[in-house]
């Protein structure tokens, strides 16, 4: 690993990242994870700046990104700090709110719209076959992935600052964004095989009704119903038809 | 130890872990599942009923702004209902047992989502509260704890309402195992065509074409190896 250049040493840069762990355990309406990152910041605002409490004043606003992506930006807030926040306040702010979002979009489809599905879907087809090795393998993987990212991310955005809206604006990240989105699609689309043919394997009656309940998930998706909200509906249905049909 | 004291300790935790910091998937009902099966004692059950609820809450996309049904306390109530229904009535059907796991799951979820709504008032309104002290080490003190009253009172509901849906859920799996009749076979089928869901899940999150296209491809690949197995 690169070693950090800054006032702020690695062992300062974990304790913030272990501060980063629970940025979503203070998650509110008003400022969202604003105290979250106040709390990480406080681990490294004493070591930046010679008036620690005016610095945590200036990040109380509200702050909302993917989770996965607050470690980037509190490192690049550090790094800004550090250097005085050369255009005063207002370029702080300005700074958190501009990679807030881009990260926020960024982080969602690599995290929600991607990575988890992957990973869950390789879970569930594990989890199918009862092949024990492979749902772990998964967590561990996945969570390899999401600490590299965290880790990496906070120093990153520390070695960066201002630099990093322009990083994560970089083709790279947005092949790695196609990437993973392609995957978690090959993962679905393997995913869905394999539901049809053990389906199929069950008789056709299965098949059919498998396929009805299919479509009918697929328009209550298209108009905004939740899949539970469907399968709790199905439950006295299915009952009802049985006994009747019985 | 009793197993609702377990049961309220892994809520706990696999909440701290999913909603108040690390989100390592730990939470989500075909991890959930088996943490609790293990515990209880019942694996293979548990992850069965796992794997379904998995299957109706595989959520892609983007999770900003919508309200997904509470995945980890769901998770642990639907294994643990499916473990301790087995344990207490030692009913040979199986999926029966299962389908009323996943049923509880289902309903636990949806309840506790809702309930975690109310209850999150409370939180939101003590942060709300918070003002930062002048005095640098007073803020530092005051913000840790914030962060770990805040973080111990999601776990803390979220034991709670486990606990007392998983008492509820295993009468009701009993209840549905007595009754279930002419019916067993329809409740039966009813746990089958669950997947299903996850099928429409997938086709509708990754509509894009090309998108649609590898979706495709991997489903023509999980036929024919299963064709050619």
């Amino acid at each position: 690993m690169a070693p950090v250049v800054g006032k702020l040493a690695r062992g300062d840069l974990n304790r913030v990242f272990v501060r980063l762990l629970f940025v979503q355990a203070t998650l509110h309406r008003r400022g969202m994870q604003s105290m979250g990152v106040l709390h990480a910041l406080d681990a490294g605002a004493e070591l930046i700046s010679d008036d620690p409490s005016g610095l945590l004043a200036r990040h109380t606003e509200h702050f909302n990104t993917n989770p996965n992506m607050v470690p980037v930006v509190v490192g690049g807030v550090l790094r800004i700090e550090e250097e005085g926040g050369r255009e005063g306040p207002a370029s702080v702010s300005r700074f958190k709110q501009a990679s807030a979002s881009a990260l926020a979009a960024a982080g969602d489809v690599f995290f929600a719209g991607g990575l988890k599905p992957l990973a869950l879907t390789l879970a569930s087809v594990f989890a199918i076959y009862k092949f024990f090795p492979g749902l772990v393998a998964v967590f561990v993987l996945y969570n390899a992935a999401l600490i590299t990212v965290r880790y990496r991310g906070l120093s990153f955005g520390y070695a960066r600052g201002w630099g990093l809206v322009e990083a994560f604006s970089s083709p790279r990240v947005q092949r790695a964004l196609v990437l993973v989105r392609t995957g978690a699609a090959l993962a679905g689309g393997l995913l869905a095989g394999m539901i049809a043919t053990e389906a199929y394997h069950r008789g056709w009656t299965t098949l059919v009704l498998s396929a009805v309940v299919a479509v009918v998930a697929w328009f209550g998706a298209r108009r905004g119903v939740p899949a539970s909200r469907l399968a709790l509906a199905l439950f006295p249905v299915a009952w009802l038809v049985a006994t009747v049909v019985h | 130890m009793h197993d609702l004291v377990v049961i309220a300790i892994i809520a706990g935790l696999l909440a701290l872990d999913d909603r108040a910091g690390w989100q390592s998937l730990a939470g989500e009902p075909v991890f959930s599942s088996l943490i609790v099966g293990l515990a209880l004692g019942h694996a293979g059950v548990a992850l069965r009923c796992g794997v379904v609820l998995q299957l109706v809450w595989l959520s892609i996309g983007a999770a900003r702004g919508s309200r997904r049904p509470n995945a980890v306390v769901g998770g642990v109530v639907g294994a643990a209902a499916a473990c301790l229904s087995m344990h207490r009535t030692g009913d040979p059907r199986e999926p029966l047992v299962v389908a009323g796991a996943v049923l509880c799951g289902l309903l636990a979820g949806e309840g506790a989502q809702w309930l975690n709504t109310r209850a999150g008032t409370a939180r939101e309104r003590w942060l709300e509260k918070f003002e930062l002290p002048k005095d640098p080490g007073v803020a530092s003190r005051n913000l840790t704890v914030y962060v770990i009253g805040s973080a111990l009172y999601v776990a803390l509901v979220d034991a709670l309402v486990a606990v007392v849906a998983v008492a509820a859920s295993v009468a009701v799996v009993e209840l549905i195992i007595d009754r279930a009749g002419d019916g067993a076979a329809g409740v039966v089928a009813w746990l089958t065509v669950l997947p299903a869901i996850a099928v429409a899940t997938v086709a509708h999150a990754f509509a894009l074409r090309t998108l649609r296209r590898v979706a495709a491809l991997g489903c023509l690949i999980a036929v024919v190896m299963a064709w050619l197995l």
